[in-house]
């Protein structure tokens, strides 16, 4: 990883971090679009696209309805990302190991971008009273140059979750890594299994869907004996 | 009948109740007691499609929806029972629709000056109807989604005070 | 009634809404960027002090879906030519936006936020889980097919149609739209699940109907969900199992 890398990197979780709530929602912040993304501006887009179908149905189910802001699968998936590039580089462990190593650690590390997201909420509305002051004043033509501004803000909330992911990350990664990777190296398999595994079953339990459970089982069961008999 | 849950909102039917507490309480009907709402059908149209089929609405007056509970209309129903304030809540259970548990969703359309969460907001009166119903035997909970851990309202009222 | 917005006009107001949220705070929500997405409809509407009030008319509280939120602001465009113009239509456009702000933000929700999204990921999920680099494009197609066209005809529409727009709305059923793209979602899940875990075991020379062990696991952790358990805690604890589990064979 070179500092060219990095810059990219600050690149992509600005836009997808902007993505998420500020512009466009084109849901270019989803996981599974900013993980290939980071990846393939950094030259990993293999890394970027397993960390992003590991991620992506996580959060899925939690909807950003009333006051609640949902844990930041964002910058979770765009510093994994980084993080597993980097690591992937100078540790012994195998791809899957550094990334699935790389994800648990960078996960705790998101709920520091609850509290940036929150910060920013809360601090825009000085935004809105500047417009007011501006429209007091009778300055109409730059009420809407402070509505913009907010764009700032929610982008440099983003850019400082992953920098945070990414440092306090690879420092935890290179210390617990000696450590666990040949552990994870073992259940490798199972490891990558049960993230869907969680994601789905938190998507059960909170879907407005009648008996959610049992048309998952039903499906679940007979998709398994279909491809066991074919 | 049976009421799965009683709640004050002022935003009456929204995504909170739909994505969160219909599913949580397997409610199969939505009563919204309130009068300007009845009073507009457009309001009403607008509200009654926000809502999945399946799911019934029952959308009347105070007065209306008391009734309605009287003649056994809900017999067959799970009811999720909606007030904008505080006075339809108290003026409802006079009227004799019987609920032991009050949820508190949001609250900050009111005006009111008593901060407890970031979405409810009370007046003098709020308190006094709340202390009202508890006199009543009705257990006053803050809960906005089924998530959270529920607060009875005292509790919260002693920390501000 | 007279119609001083032309389609191009109303697709730049369309491309404003992709900036709606970018002042969004806790006190006021999107009443900022309600003001951004209206403003040049509003320049071209009122002069002096008339625009003035027009502005701190649009700065109050708002918030609803930011897709929906096409629709319903061009039919406050409507709503405020007609204001301009001097007829005195059934709805104030505050009254309007009160009115219509928490049912469209509850549509949104349920259709896109629990619907499409969901419903575009497990599809593309497959395609990523076997290695294709494209299947984000299959994500953004499928969600953003019904996205833009919200946002875009939605702005027409909602202005060219003004108060009809409610009874579009209706018409469409889209809660019950919502509802089947859910259970579509379940069912894909369930195939997705299924594939995931007879490809763990055959690499790990199991047969495939052990898999049907791991459907007890999935809904009881469904179930701590609904008791509120954060999936961190619950991801976080099941690796751990894992690691454990390991450990001990």
């Amino acid at each position: 990883m070179t500092w060219a890398d990095y810059l990219f990197g600050a690149l992509v979780a600005a836009a997808a971090g902007l993505d998420r709530t500020a512009a466009f929602q084109l849901m270019i912040s989803r996981p599974i679009v900013c993980a290939p993304l980071t990846g393939w501006v950094i030259g990993e887009p293999m890394i970027g696209l397993q960390v992003g179908a590991l991620v992506e149905l996580l959060w899925l189910g939690r909807l950003p309805v009333g006051a609640a802001v949902p844990p930041d699968d964002t910058q979770v998936a765009v510093g994994a990302t980084m993080l597993s590039a980097a690591m992937a580089s100078v540790s012994a462990g195998s791809e899957t190991a550094v990334i699935l190593l790389c994800l648990l650690v960078a996960m705790p590390l998101g709920k520091v971008g609850q509290i940036f997201d929150r910060r920013v909420r809360h601090y825009n509305a000085r935004l809105v009273r500047a417009a007011e002051r501006d429209l007091e004043s009778g300055q109409l033509e730059r009420v809407c140059r402070h509505h913009l501004k907010g764009l700032l803000s929610f982008g440099l909330a983003s850019v400082f979750t992953a920098a945070i992911i990414i440092v306090a990350g690879s420092l935890i990664v290179s210390l617990l890594g000696p450590l666990v990777l040949g552990r994870i190296e073992a259940m490798n398999l199972w490891l990558a299994l049960a993230f869907p595994l969680v994601g789905t079953a938190v998507i059960l339990g909170t879907i407005n869907v009648s008996r959610a459970g049992t048309l998952f089982a039903a499906s679940f069961t007979t998709a398994l004996l279909l491809l066991w008999l074919l | 009948m049976s009421i799965v849950l009683a709640r004050i909102d002022n935003r009456l039917i929204h995504g909170q109740v739909l994505e969160a507490w219909v599913p949580f309480t397997h409610a199969t009907c939505i009563a919204v007691a309130n009068d300007e709402l009845a009073a507009s059908s457009l309001k009403r149209i607008m509200m009654e499609a926000a809502v999945p089929r399946r799911t019934k609405v029952v959308i009347g007056t105070v007065e209306e929806v008391a009734a309605g509970f009287a003649a056994d209309k809900f017999a067959a129903e799970k009811v999720l029972l909606l007030f904008a304030n505080s006075q339809d809540a108290l003026r409802a259970r006079h009227l004799g629709i019987d609920f032991g548990e009050l949820n508190l969703g949001n609250m900050h359309e009111s005006g009111g000056k008593i901060r407890f969460s970031c979405t409810i907001f009370l007046t003098r009166e709020d308190v006094e109807n709340f202390s009202r119903l508890e006199d009543e035997g009705v257990r006053i909970v803050s809960r906005c989604v089924p998530t959270e851990r529920g607060e009875n309202w005292k509790k919260m009222l002693q920390h501000r005070e | 009634m007279s119609r001083k917005f032309s389609i191009p006009f109303l697709l730049g107001t369309a491309v404003r809404t992709f900036f709606l949220q970018a002042s969004w705070n806790f006190e006021r929500m999107q009443s900022l960027g309600t003001l951004f997405v209206l403003a040049p409809g509003l320049n071209r509407l009122y002069r002096g002090e008339a625009l003035a009030a027009a502005y701190r008319r649009h700065m109050s509280y708002f918030n609803t879906h930011p897709y929906m939120a096409a629709a319903l602001l061009g039919t406050v465009l409507a709503i405020e030519e007609e204001h301009a113009a001097g007829e005195k239509g059934a709805f104030g456009v505050l009254e309007f936006k009160e009115m219509v702000m928490a049912p469209f933000a509850a549509i949104g929700d349920a259709l896109f936020w629990g619907g499409v999204r969901p419903l575009a990921a497990s599809i593309a999920l497959f395609f990523a889980y076997k290695g294709y680099l494209w299947s984000p494009f299959i994500f953004l197609f499928l969600f953003n097919l019904p996205h833009l066209l919200f946002r875009f005809a939605g702005a027409c529409r909602g202005y060219r149609s003004g108060l009809r727009l409610l009874e579009y709305v209706q018409h469409w059923r889209l809660p019950d739209a919502a509802i089947r793209a859910k259970e579509t979602t379940v069912v894909l899940l369930g195939g997705l699940c299924a594939y995931l875990t007879v490809v763990c075991l055959r690499q790990e020379s199991l047969a495939p109907a052990w898999g049907i062990a791991l459907l007890p696991p999935v809904i009881l952790l469904g179930w701590l969900t609904r008791k509120g358990v954060s999936n961190l805690i619950l991801i976080l604890t099941v690796a751990a199992l894992v690691l454990c589990i390991g450990q001990l064979v």
